[in-house]
């Protein structure tokens, strides 16, 4: 073990210290220059501060040494981990913007509507800067012990951001089954990372991987439970209890925070856990003759996956546990390229859950700005299309780029993804897990469709008028519902960054 | 010298313990407190296998993910008191039947 010079560690992770920069600054300047100033005014400094720190970690990522490896993978950056790393600040500062719908009071008179829902502004998007500090040094290291503090740190500021309506009954028991689902499947997971310890000597993935090539049924237990750990993350059945209370219950744009960031982090790791780490471990998912290893084990976590998700959507009244479920099929899918572990498959995760991430925010953004109107059930958004015809249109890109049709960007997305798993080894056995795949697109269709039956064709309530939301909101939605459409028309200008 | 797989079957019964009483407690404090046992069980496991591996190869990282493990708990501790509080608050119970308004 060779030592690190503190000079060579500052430089490297220049980008997470801008981000705390900027979160400290957003609370000094919350708490002392702004005290008691109107709330308009702290969201429009804090978020603009957020947006700054964000955009100088950007510029700092991309400015910074091409690749280097702390020893004992304590942090290891390359080309596609700078492009992750890009991709999760992007979706910080979309997070930022679209959270300008959530804290602006409704105005007066509006029938079911809510103030907004905090007025710990600074506290907020600090918060939001730190869980983007966590991500990025998830995403950036390949040592189990940094992996799991990383991970650890964003669930902890995950559960306060998801409790952070402290008033609401629903956000305060949302946070709560988040917490104790996430406190056992953290400790799954440690007791998981023991026993490869235990097995390896090492915390370290790549001599992980030397000690996997001997297979020993201790390892299975092992990969059992790193498994129960990260599905527990990434929402992914049978561990996905929390995700549909923590999506209706937190406050709309921590949910989308949730459902995007820290899933595309969580999936990367995840895929760099199981395909440098436990490599050799493989096994094979085939129908008849099933090899142990973690192939089989992840066949029926998507499979169970793809079928709870997209079955349990169909019956949802709430559209926010409508996403939720939604989302635990697209974790099936996901799951599906880092089963079939080659080099393109990692490339189609990546575009899939990029693409994923910014739909579903959009579309949590759009709940928001709908959310001080009191809408929340499928059958308040009757009509929407007469009442905000552009926020409807926005929803309509989205849910369609969900459902995967073409030509926006999660059809592309579904169509590389299932092409790549078809294409991967043959060994692996997983045309039975594509049949099963899209097949279960075609349910996540109806239920895409009736919510958007809702807006576009069922008429109007007889006492509703038109809804007006913020300019920032707008502009922010109009370009994520660009960047859909043009993603699906130009695959290439993201491949590109995904593909090594 | 106490072999290593004792050291790993207390190891496994204590975070037993823990599971079962996750799954069978229905007082928030008490689950919670089983989701440190479960904690507390993993980090023997990691100081057995830190003894192990020194004697072998004088690698002993898992010493050290057990301080950070300790500290993690803590952290989690807080949050989790805070939340439980938040909870409190608005419910005015600690019983997880009660906490129920959302339901599959």
């Amino acid at each position: 073990m060779s030592a690190v010079s503190y000079s060579q560690l500052v430089w490297v992770t220049l980008p997470e210290i801008a981000l705390v920069v900027a979160a400290l600054a957003v609370l000094a300047c919350d708490g002392t220059v702004l005290r008691g100033a109107a709330i308009a005014r702290r969201r429009g400094v804090a978020a603009l501060l957020a947006c700054v720190g964000s955009v100088a970690a950007m510029l700092l990522v991309g400015s910074g040494p091409a690749s280097f490896h702390l020893p004992d993978g304590m942090l290891v950056m390359d080309g596609r981990t700078r492009v992750v790393q890009v991709a999760l600040l992007v979706l910080t500062i979309l997070t930022v913007l679209l959270s300008e719908a959530m804290l602006t009071p409704a105005a007066e008179g509006v029938a079911g509507g809510k103030t907004a829902f905090t007025h710990h502004i600074g506290e907020y998007f600090a918060l939001l800067l730190f869980a983007t500090v966590a991500v990025l040094f998830l995403v950036s290291t390949q040592n189990f012990l940094l992996i799991f503090l990383a991970l650890e740190f964003l669930s902890l500021v995950l559960y306060i951001l998801t409790g952070f309506d402290k008033q609401s009954q629903l956000s305060t028991e949302a946070a709560l089954k988040y917490f104790l689902f996430g406190g056992i499947s953290a400790a799954f997971l440690l007791f998981g990372i023991s026993l490869i310890y235990g097995l390896s000597g090492s915390i370290d993935l790549s001599q992980i991987a030397v000690a996997a090539l001997q297979p020993d049924p201790l390892w299975m237990i092992a990969i059992v439970m790193v498994v129960v750990g990260f599905g527990f993350k990434v929402a992914a059945a049978p561990f996905h209890l929390w995700a549909p209370d923590a999506y209706q219950g937190a406050p709309t744009i921590s949910a989308g925070f949730v459902s995007s960031s820290s899933k595309v982090a969580s999936f990367f790791i995840f895929a760099q856990v199981l395909t440098l780490g436990v490599f050799g471990a493989a096994g094979s998912g085939m129908w008849h003759g099933a090899a142990p290893g973690w192939v089989p084990v992840l066949c029926v976590v998507a499979a169970l996956s793809l079928l709870l998700g997209n079955l349990a959507a169909l019956v949802q009244t709430s559209l926010r546990r409508l996403l939720a479920y939604s989302a635990i099929g697209h974790a099936g899918y996901l799951l599906l390229a880092i089963i079939a572990h080659t080099p393109q498959s990692t490339s189609a995760l990546l575009y899939y859950v990029f693409t994923y991430a910014l739909t579903v925010l959009g579309a949590f953004g759009v709940l928001a700005a709908l959310e001080a109107q009191g809408i929340d059930r499928i059958a308040d958004v009757a009509g929407l299309s007469r009442r905000a015809p552009f926020l409807s249109a926005c929803m309509l890109v989205f849910l369609l780029s969900l459902a995967g049709i073409p030509p926006l960007a999660g059809f592309f997305g579904k169509f590389w993804l299932f092409g790549t798993a078809l294409n991967a080894a043959p060994q692996l056995g997983l045309f039975w897990l594509v049949m099963l795949a899209i097949l279960m697109s075609v349910v996540a269709l109806v239920y895409y469709l009736r919510v958007l039956k809702q807006i576009f064709v069922a008429d109007v309530p007889a006492n509703a008028g038109a809804i007006h939301s913020g300019l920032v909101t707008r502009v922010t939605l109009g370009v994520m519902a660009a960047a859909t459409v043009v993603l699906g028309c130009d695959p290439g200008l993201l491949i590109r960054w995904v593909v090594r | 010298m106490v072999p290593v797989s004792y050291y790993l079957i207390l190891s496994a019964i204590l975070f037993s313990i823990g599971v079962g009483a996750f799954l069978i407690k229905r007082n928030i404090i008490t689950i919670f407190m089983s989701i440190e046992l479960m904690l507390n069980a993993v980090n023997l496991s990691f100081v057995a296998f830190a003894n192990y591996w020194n004697q072998i190869n004088h690698q002993f990282s898992g010493q050290i993910f057990v301080f950070f493990v300790m500290v993690v708990a803590a952290a989690e501790a807080a949050v989790g008191l805070a939340i439980i509080i938040a909870l409190f608050r608005t419910r005015k119970t600690l019983n997880v039947d009660q906490v129920d308004l959302m339901k599959l």
